[in-house]
């Protein structure tokens, strides 16, 4: 329980809406980076030293070989809102960043929990499903927009968790 | 390999010193007599010494520094040229490749380190890395926005032997921005003829791109005055009718004026940066259209929003303007002589020796005899300002400094490394007393390779900039600026194995420049100046342009 008392619950500044792409200082891009040793440092460094702050980030494989894709959630604090594309488009380890902050998006967040096997049912009609199961824990994943997931996790904290892990979001244009 | 890559590019200096983990270099380094290596005696040195090798001479500087505190000492450098879109390559030698992480003998995370003041940088663990980077290189060093460079090389990939491959580019996230968009040239071309109250402020961006004719032409024809930035200075001349000469927080006082009531503002090759707009909220604020051309796209908006954006390289951006011209609008000789009234009513001034020493007077008999053709390279401070103001700088390329960052230090060396890049030109050293000690130990560089630099020390014996900040602005408490303990200069020079001169009268500045000029080699002439000599005009830290003081007139 402390540990779930310690997670916020929504992101940490009031200017942040949990509806994702309606924020007003939060910009979310999705950028495809050379799969380097340097990459990660170099992005990272090139955020903080514009004063700006990461609230989500989530890196998998990209298409191609040899390229990752990053998706970043990221308060532009007192800068211009577009100087956190621009910013990031100027490192030579990124290929290309789309800025889809005010597009009609699917995104989703995973999260992955263990509870106890008696609180189990609740849960599950809220849409979480079973990986594994022991006597008296279970874990269980649920995946789904921010707000879903702020949901099941407000849900989650009603039930006894024993442990919760969460994702940073992965996001998609919607449509063709 | 690393060599021939270097021959390769069409390298003839190098800047260095040598250590543990880039002794392979230096064991190879006499088979290749046309690489001159220059050994400097602290690696900032090296690093400032290449900087002013590439701002004098075009080309990218290149430097040498060993693995761990070698590597280090180039930050402050690498962060100068970095400030202010200098090409230069700097290649580190790191620990083997199977030691990198294991905390070994002299190990640093150069990369890590530096990332934040290099334009790119590189870790090199595989000798079949090594040909396409150091083409790479060059090629990010010197095109776009130039900058700085970074290779760390691991040592056994420095020993390591492999056959010469064709070198291509594997760089499919750099992003050139050379054209300009032919319709937004027409929109700011038709804005910046059909204003009532233009402004043209030019940057390095000019210089870089060597743009100086469009630029002229564009202000010509459009009937704009233009003034420049601190890096700016010799993108316009300075004599020129339409000349405002230099812009900011220490700008001259018509330049200002012109900014604050212009309605429309082109700022052309600049960043825009708060030395240039004072209190931003304040910063020309009768401008209905700010256009702005830079070729780095993320300049644009970062810190004033402009109506007109080019994203291009500034020639090509003026030159797509030109031809779009219209006729002027009616009225603009009415701003221009406002703008000339202006110029009489806030010249520049300054109190001439009478007893004590004035630094105006030693740079106008300097400029007096350079005629156009010597370089200035400045330090930071009090120093900086005079030498931009006071010389008349008709083109580009003859005054060097460190604007973006303001490096103490950066004088001496940058001075040495202008020297090599331009033999044949005179290059003269201006600084304070308080910046030349920071680096003053590559003066062995100086006499070692007989260089004629003139080294003028504008000596007030204190930090003189921040004294005079400290009077003005922070409550007249004079804390820990006064620099009465320093050595004797002319004494110092001559344990260097340099002649040297110390200068306090009026009548003895013409009299000691002719011996500077006269000796072959370096010279050093300290000048006592007037220790409350300041520089006007200025305008109070966090106030708007408008505010600028001038000189007291009881001076």
């Amino acid at each position: 329980m402390p540990e779930m008392l310690d997670m916020p619950l929504r992101p940490a500044s009031p200017a942040t809406s949990p509806q994702v792409g309606r924020s007003e200082k939060v910009r979310i891009l999705s950028v495809v980076v050379e799969d380097s040793p340097n990459t990660l440092t170099k992005l990272a460094g090139a955020i903080r030293r514009r004063g700006f702050h990461v609230r989500g980030i989530s890196v998998g494989p990209g298409r191609q070989p040899g390229l990752s894709r990053i998706t970043l959630e990221v308060d532009h604090g007192h800068a211009e809102a577009d100087q956190v594309r621009k910013q990031i488009e100027r490192l030579i380890e990124v290929h290309e960043v789309q800025d889809l902050t005010d597009d009609d998006v699917h995104t989703r967040e995973l999260v992955v929990a263990k509870v106890d096997t008696s609180e189990l049912a609740r849960l599950l009609q809220h849409g979480a499903k079973v990986i594994s199961s022991a006597p008296h824990r279970t874990t269980i994943e649920f995946s789904g927009s921010r707000n879903e997931v702020f949901d099941f996790v407000e849900e989650l904290a009603r039930h006894g968790i024993v442990d919760v892990v969460r994702s940073g979001p992965v996001v998609m244009r919607r449509g063709a | 390999m690393v060599l021939e890559a270097l021959e390769r590019e069409g390298v003839e200096y190098i800047f260095g010193y040598p250590g543990g983990a880039n002794l392979p270099l230096y064991q190879h380094l006499p088979e290749h007599p046309r690489l001159k290596h220059i050994l400097v005696r602290h690696e900032q040195g090296a690093a400032h010494m290449a900087d002013g090798y590439a701002r004098a001479s075009g080309r990218p500087g290149v430097v040498f520094a060993t693995s761990g505190p070698g590597a280090l000492n180039l930050v402050t450098g690498l962060c100068t040229a970095y400030m202010d879109s200098v090409p230069m390559i700097a290649i580190t030698g790191q620990v083997v490749s199977t030691q990198v992480g294991r905390d070994a003998f002299q190990e640093s995370d150069v990369i890590g380190a530096t990332s934040s003041v290099t334009k790119h940088s590189y870790l090199v663990t595989r000798i079949d890395q090594l040909p396409r980077v150091i083409h790479e290189a060059f090629h990010i060093a010197t095109t776009g926005r130039p900058g700085p460079v970074l290779i760390d090389i691991c040592k056994d990939v420095q020993q390591a032997e492999a056959e010469r491959r064709a070198d291509g580019f594997q760089i499919p996230g750099y992003r050139l921005n050379g054209h300009a968009d032919a319709g937004q040239a027409k929109q700011a071309a038709e804005a910046l003829s059909g204003a009532e109250r233009p402004v043209i402020l030019a940057g390095h961006g000019v210089i870089l791109s060597k743009g100086e004719p469009q630029l002229r032409e564009l202000a010509e024809a459009a009937a704009t005055p233009v003034g420049t930035t601190l890096l700016g200075i010799g993108a316009f001349p300075v004599k020129h009718p339409l000349s405002l000469h230099m812009t900011g927080f220490m700008g001259t006082g018509w330049c200002l004026k012109a900014v604050q009531n212009a309605d429309v503002l082109m700022m052309v090759g600049m960043r825009v940066d708060d030395r240039v707009t004072a209190k931003l909220a304040e910063f020309a604020p009768k401008v209905t259209t700010f256009i702005h051309v830079d070729i780095d796209g993320s300049e644009m908006g970062k810190n004033v929003r402009p109506h007109i954006e080019l994203v291009a390289d500034a020639k090509a951006a003026m030159a797509a303007m030109l031809p779009h011209l219209g006729p002027v609008r009616h009225g603009r000789g009415s701003w221009l002589a406002q703008v000339d009234a202006w110029r009489e009513e806030h010249p520049l001034r300054y109190k001439h020796s009478n007893g004590r020493l004035q630094p105006q007077d030693v740079l106008i008999d300097m400029y007096r005899r350079a005629n156009s053709e010597a370089i200035v390279v400045a330090d930071v401070g009090q120093n900086q300002i005079w030498a931009a103001l006071w010389w008349n700088y008709d083109r580009p390329g003859l005054f060097i400094n460190s604007g973006g960052a303001g490096t103490m230090g950066f004088a001496l060396p940058a001075a040495i490394g202008a020297k090599f890049g331009r033999p044949d030109v005179p290059v003269w050293c201006v600084a304070g007393e308080g910046g030349f000690v920071m680096t003053a130990q590559e003066l062995s560089v100086a006499v070692e390779h007989q260089l004629d630099v003139k080294i003028v020390l504008l000596n007030n014996f204190s930090l003189g900039m921040v004294r005079q900040f400290q009077d003005d602005f922070y409550g007249g408490v004079r804390s820990q600026v006064d620099l009465t303990h320093m050595p004797d200069f002319v004494k110092l020079s001559e344990a260097y194995g340099m002649p040297a001169l110390r200068v306090e009268k009026f009548e003895d500045i013409g009299p000691s420049l002719d011996a500077a000029q006269r000796t072959k080699g370096p010279f050093l002439i300290d000048f006592r100046i007037d220790p409350e000599a300041n520089v006007y005009p200025i305008v109070p830290l966090g106030k708007s342009l408008n505010e600028f003081w001038e000189m007291p007139s009881d001076g």
